[in-house]
């Protein structure tokens, strides 16, 4: 175990054995290669920390193929990168972005992470199909849903 | 920047394991190339890249853990 400081300040504890490893870091990220999953305790979104760059926090949530269609496939290249066998599971995830629109909560269909839930390799997988959305209205902001509901 | 000037077919070594070939020209001037390089390295256009850079960019441009902690409360 180590400790870690992170951006909003609280100390957190780090099982070495539990971080996942982007390779490539994310799209603009390339030094933060460690991740470790956090979630708020409910619902469907959880928080991708780099334990190596306190600033590249990432909201994800699963890739739903009954709203969305089925999930990206992957690349011989990213097969290889991800160490992926026919055996292996991989999860699909949306990076999500909260804070670019206040009405909605966003969701990138043109960059989403392929993780292999066996060897805890993940990365960012920029899609080539152009109708894919790089700000899908993935939920409204969750403030104007209990605005509307008051 | 390093200019070089390259035909049809020529190609262009970075390194001892990434190799660039030309490998179609259009009228146009459109220029196809071939990428040979190790899977550790992404390969993006250039503009694609830059889009979703900034989009990563603006989806950690916050607090997330305040967020989440917001969006919990409100399901409540």
């Amino acid at each position: 175990m180590k400790k870690n400081k992170s951006a909003w300040k609280a100390e957190i504890e780090i099982d070495e054995a539990k971080q996942l490893c982007f390779p490539h870091g994310m799209v603009g990220f390339p030094e933060a290669k460690k991740y470790v999953v956090m979630n708020s305790g409910g619902g469907d979104i959880v928080c991708f920390q780099s334990t190596e760059q306190v600033e590249a926090s990432f909201l994800m949530t699963t890739w739903n193929e009954a709203d969305l269609g089925p999930a990206p496939s992957l690349t011989p290249d990213q097969k290889a990168a991800l160490e992926f066998s026919d055996t292996h599971n991989i999860l699909w995830l949306l990076v999500l972005n909260p804070f670019a629109d206040q009405e909605w909560v966003l969701a990138n269909m043109q960059a989403p992470v392929a993780l292999n839930q066996d060897t805890g390799l993940g990365m960012q997988c920029i899609q080539a199909d152009p109708r894919l959305e790089l700000r899908y209205h993935w939920m409204p902001q969750p403030s104007r849903e209990a605005k509307k509901a008051a | 920047m390093i200019v070089l000037r390259r035909t049809l077919g020529q190609a262009i070594h970075i390194g001892d394991d990434i190799r660039i070939v030309v490998t179609e020209t259009e009228v146009n001037g459109r220029v196809h190339l071939g990428i040979e390089a190790p899977n550790t390295i992404s390969i993006h256009r250039l503009e694609i890249y830059e889009r979703i850079q900034a989009e990563n960019c603006s989806a950690v441009n916050g607090n997330v853990m305040d967020w989440l902690k917001g969006a919990s409360n409100e399901e409540e």
